[in-house]
């Protein structure tokens, strides 16, 4: 009886913990997040995210300071905006060489502004919080990371989105080459 | 009299409008939490409790946080995660991703991993995201067949070469971040 009293408690204990966390986990992180998305969304709509079109229509533009503009500030804009998923219909300005390359690039980004914008994708938002709370519970200030991860991942999705480009320019020239090649 | 009416008028609006864009994000913001952020807090904090009773934190503590405790080990988790086979199978509601984040959070929290690998960290558990959605995102962007046909693998393929390269660059970018 005794035995089965120990376990019992044992098992139970091993959901006050969790229940300890969840209570840290609301008291800590919600009050803000919500008063932080609803700043965020009530700027989207007084702003009108129709407006970023005009930036898409610009993007398509051949030469390389576009290269910023598409796979930096487009998908910014994109993310913020229109946030996931709907971020990626801004694709739809692009030529269809860029098309792979611009999505790899929005997509990349719609975690680093979790920190300072959650209201981009509050879903997904652990993949920021996991390792936010750890670090903030070591007493480190958390903003310190959420900015760092902000602007790296702005040179990280430009990186990705050449890399995409060039990858995709190699590969439907491949394509091609080989329909040819089965054509003949 | 008719001018001051119109400005009445104009301000009113103005200020329904304003008042409405906020009470609107205000109901969107708590929908969002109720509906997609408690419950995963709910699954994480179960997650959190079962490791921190049960020991498998001191086990985690003493195999994972080496590796993801230095340059290597993180771009090696990066590498394994962005396998293109992997990486669209990891890829679903970032679960896995948010697993992996709320583990080694466990092991920033302790400080068994030093605080300036979190950089470094966050872009290693993160290789694969939107692999498994490409065809659909590509979709969302009007592309043609011809092109989501060659955009999955030229994304995946990039994700094996950009995904090591970000925590790299992560890593030169925490240099003066939680030092002292």
């Amino acid at each position: 009886m005794q035995a089965l009293a120990t376990a019992a408690e044992w098992f139970i204990g091993l959901f006050k913990a969790g229940g300890e966390t969840f209570v840290g986990l609301v008291t800590g992180i919600i009050p803000l997040l919500v008063i932080l998305m609803t700043f965020d969304n009530a700027l989207i709509t007084l702003i009108g995210p129709e407006k970023i079109d005009k930036v898409g229509e610009a993007a398509g533009r051949e030469g390389l300071i576009y290269y910023p503009i598409r796979y930096m500030i487009l998908p910014f804009l994109s993310v913020f905006f229109l946030t996931n998923p709907m971020a990626y219909t801004m694709g739809r300005f692009l030529p269809e060489k860029y098309k792979p390359a611009f999505y790899d690039s929005a997509v990349s980004y719609v975690h680093p502004p979790l920190g300072i914008f959650p209201h981009v994708n509050p879903g997904e938002y652990f993949v920021w919080g996991g390792i936010a709370t750890g670090v903030e519970q070591a007493g480190y200030r958390v903003s310190d990371l959420a900015i760092r991860y902000l602007l790296i991942g702005l040179v990280v999705i430009l990186i990705r989105g050449i890399v995409t480009e060039r990858i995709t320019a190699i590969m439907s020239k491949r394509s091609a080459a080989s329909e040819q090649a089965a054509a003949s | 009299m008719k001018g001051i009416n119109k400005l009445l008028e104009r301000i009113g609006r103005g200020v329904g409008k304003v008042v409405g864009a906020m009470y609107q994000a205000g109901r969107d913001s708590v929908d969002q939490v109720i509906k997609n952020v408690l419950p995963f807090m709910a699954f994480i904090s179960l997650i959190i409790g079962i490791i921190l009773k049960t020991g498998v934190g001191d086990w985690i503590a003493k195999t994972l946080s080496p590796l993801a405790g230095s340059l290597l080990g993180l771009v090696v988790l990066s590498i394994i995660i962005a396998i293109p086979v992997l990486s669209p199978l990891l890829g679903p509601g970032a679960v896995i991703a948010s697993i992996i984040g709320t583990l080694l959070g466990t092991q920033f929290a302790t400080k068994a991993i030093p605080a300036q690998y979190a950089l470094p960290a966050l872009f290693a558990i993160n290789p694969q995201v939107g692999c498994d959605f490409i065809p659909v995102g590509l979709a969302l962007g009007e592309a043609e067949p011809e092109t989501v046909e060659i955009g999955v693998p030229a994304v995946l393929f990039s994700r094996f070469v950009t995904g090591p390269l970000a925590v790299v660059l992560a890593y030169f970018a925490s240099i003066g971040l939680y030092t002292k």
